[in-house]
């Protein structure tokens, strides 16, 4: 019963003109979603995630079909549609979750009506992921966990965590990892918020102490959990992408690839030919990675895979760091200030401080250096002197 | 000769996707065969610096007469074209006059000769578009008079265009006293020009800023291409080279290198295709994007060819090693035009006046 392109898009039209009348705004991917009742109405009619079979909500669509549904969707501003393609959660639960749980828990997903958070990285499992000592011992009916999570997002609302933990200290570390969805809400699990450098606390630290998973919350094979990282991580990749966040002065001031431009005219500095300089080189590289990106869609669109994609958070980096110095230079003694009467010198600040989000955080520019060196130039790998040794003996801290 | 870009149907535009990957491989391939390492160098020592064979080859081809118009029995492409074939050019450190070729296509279309490579022209920017800040030259009646310092293949040209602020100018080579200099980089030939006889003026200023733009096109491809070029020679070699029982690159203070590099050699390859798409479509900001271009192309092949040196380690300190002749290449283009401060300088200024 395939229908044509001009019948989908009748269908659609109509759906949205008779169900379609807003939502409130919701910014957020973790947590509960606000928008749930109009989100689960978007999972029934199967628009969520049309590219999935009816048996998971879905229509079985071409991927062309279901680019008419996004863009209808797009056209009036209703969120909700294609899923299939941005859900993280729901994609890694619908790939290795558990027949049973999956049943339950994809359709939650699609609506939004279960918040979830990502316990990945540990104080001591950073960069090197596979070292996790997060420990869940195999109990009747399930599993117990111990340990520590950190920079976990939305753990306060979370109602389940995507969890590595380790399930085999006598096998090489990569191999004895398996992947949870950990509910958040019991004893034993307990979330405090983290000050950053920016004084804000947007992640969590979650201690875990003898919280139970059942069985059936068990992602992949047990020990395999490192393979269901890798797919969760690129849909991640996918989702997230680009999160630097701009000045938070909220206080207006020039915006867009040229702001350094307007904020050098209003500090009355653009007749220095020093700072002329510096501003020009950042805006450069700005404009140069939007074109580095559009290039890399432009050849991912042919059908050739791209080495650009893997740069954009390099040159972000850099980006964010050398405007906050300019934003510096342009303000000099005014950026020893802060607070809501100095919004240039907070934006500076702010800044100066929030460019590790982009160079430290979802992997230091170090870790991606090495990714581009070995996937991208294909130069051979530094030797892993932990990788065929029993992680029980692996040395730590 | 079968092998040609003359194409009846090519109006001055530009070729779709097929024709133009089908465009560079037969210029790859030209230069594959006639400009390994071993000719640039055989090239690079003689005296002129020239190899008439290869830029007959290059006729034959059409490479020479790629942007001049058809009706002139040029192949009547663009910049996009240009800036592609650029890139293979870089890519081998090609020593030939092409981008003193694709200016003169602009500047005087009709000259003779000069489309199919059976004369040179050399390009001298003067006045207002001096990039050397150091030339005098003046228009005095129907005379010119003074030097103008630092003009490509000019000991090679048998004519020398002039972009004047008082309009263009073809001289014969025989009218002229030219100073061959003795440049760093012996790929790309540089004289002083004097001037002391008669001009004929051959077109007003109205194309000057265009062909000076087509320039640094071609330039900027050819940095792109070099870039790329000179980071695949290293990452080669830190792959083959083992010390301490492993290969180089598989250090972290090599590979970290090596992708910073990428992140420069890919955009300026964005740099160089970007200007060369606004320049061909004309679009409002292309100012910017060729100011961009010129400054990002140029700074990434020489950090490029820079860091690469130090990545080989002693192999890349001998005159045998090309890398050299890369950082040679890079630094020569870097001042071509202008150097990046000034390009730096255009680019905020092309920025506020699109503001």
């Amino acid at each position: 019963m395939s229908m044509t392109d001009e019948q989908l898009q009748a269908e659609i039209e109509a759906w949205l003109a008779a169900n379609w009348k807003g939502v409130p705004a919701h910014t957020e991917s973790f947590g509960r979603d606000p928008r749930s009742e109009w989100l689960a109405k978007v999972r029934d009619a199967g628009w969520a995630v049309p590219r999935w079979s009816a048996e998971w909500q879905g229509r079985g669509l071409s991927n062309d079909q279901a680019k008419i549904v996004e863009r209808a969707f797009a056209k009036v501003g209703a969120p909700g549609a294609g899923q299939d393609r941005s859900n993280l959660w729901a994609n890694t639960a619908l790939a290795h979750a558990t027949e049973s749980f999956k049943r339950t828990i994809v359709p939650q997903l699609l609506a939004g009506e279960v918040g979830m958070c990502l316990l990945y990285s540990e104080p001591g499992a950073g960069s090197d992921l596979a070292a996790v000592r997060t420990r869940a011992d195999k109990v009747d009916g399930g599993w117990r966990v111990t340990g520590q999570k950190v920079w976990t997002s939305g753990a306060r609302v979370a109602d389940y965590g995507m969890l590595i933990a380790r399930t085999d200290w006598d096998v090489p570390k990569h191999r004895g990892i398996s992947f949870f969805f950990l509910p958040m809400k019991q004893e034993g699990v307990e979330v405090r918020p983290l000050r950053q450098i920016t004084d804000e606390a947007h992640f969590n630290e979650v201690f875990i102490d003898n919280a139970f998973i059942p069985e059936e919350n068990l992602l992949g094979p047990l020990n395999g959990g490192w393979g269901v990282l890798q797919t969760a991580l690129a849909y991640e990749r996918s989702v997230m992408g680009d999160a630097a966040r701009g000045p938070r002065s909220g206080a207006g001031g020039p915006k867009g690839d040229d702001a350094l431009l307007g904020l050098a005219r209003e500090a009355g500095r653009l007749g220095d030919p020093v700072v002329r300089q510096d501003v020009a080189q950042v805006i450069a590289w700005r404009v140069l990675n939007k074109l580095n990106t559009a290039r890399a869609k432009a050849e991912l669109a042919q059908g050739t895979s791209s080495p650009i994609m893997s740069l954009g958070k390099l040159a972000m980096s850099r980006i964010l760091h050398e405007e906050a110095r300019v934003r510096t230079m342009l303000l000099g003694p005014e950026s020893l200030l802060e607070g809501p009467d100095h919004p240039r010198a907070e934006d500076a600040n702010f800044l100066t401080l929030n460019a590790y989000f982009t160079s430290i955080g979802g992997g230091t520019d170090q870790i991606q250096r090495n990714i581009i060196g070995e996937r991208v130039l294909g130069l051979p790998k530094e030797p892993e002197v932990d990788r065929t040794i029993p992680f029980r003996e692996v040395r730590a801290g | 000769m079968t092998d040609t870009l003359v194409r009846p149907s090519a109006s001055p535009t530009m070729l779709d996707a097929d024709d133009r990957a089908a465009l560079v491989d037969s210029v790859r391939r030209l230069l594959a065969d006639r400009c390994a390492e071993a000719d640039v160098r055989r090239i690079m020592d003689s005296e002129s610096g020239h190899d008439p064979a290869l830029w007959q080859a290059l006729g034959e081809l059409g490479v020479i007469g790629l942007v001049a118009p058809e009706a002139a029995g040029g192949a009547g492409l663009g910049p996009i074209e240009l800036g592609l074939v650029m890139e293979e050019a870089g890519a081998v450190l090609l020593p030939a006059p092409l981008i003193s070729a694709a200016i003169a296509a602009t500047l005087a279309p009709d000259l003779p000769g000069l489309v199919d490579g059976s004369r040179i022209a050399a390009v001298a920017f003067v006045g207002c578009h001096d990039w050397t800040g150091r030339s005098d030259v003046r228009l005095d009646g129907d005379r010119l008079t003074g030097t103008a310092r630092f003009v490509p293949d000019a000991a090679i040209a048998d004519v020398i265009i002039v972009a004047s602020d008082e309009g263009v100018f073809a001289v014969e080579h025989s009218d002229v006293a030219v100073t061959p200099l003795p440049v760093f980089d012996r790929t790309r030939r540089m004289a002083d020009v004097s001037f002391r006889g008669p001009a004929t003026r051959i077109g007003g200023t109205s194309r000057i800023k265009a062909a000076r733009d087509l320039g640094i096109v071609a330039l900027a491809g050819e940095q792109a291409g070099g870039a790329r070029r000179m980071l695949e020679i290293t990452v080669a070699y830190a792959t083959d080279r083992h010390q301490f029982g492993r290969a180089i690159g598989s250090f972290q203070a090599i590979k970290h290198m090596a992708a910073d590099l990428l992140l420069e050699s890919e955009s300026a390859t964005s740099a160089a295709r970007d200007a060369a798409r606004q320049l061909a479509e004309a679009t409002p900001t292309a100012d910017a994007a060729i100011a961009l271009a010129a400054f990002a192309c140029a700074d990434a092949f020489v950090r490029v060819a820079k860091d690469g040196i130090q990545m080989h380690g002693g192999i890349a300190f001998t005159w045998e090693h090309p890398a050299h002749l890369y950082l040679r290449r890079a630094r020569s283009g870097a001042q071509l035009f202008g150097d990046s401060n000034l390009w730096r300088e255009n680019y905020i200024t092309a920025l506020e006046a699109q503001a």
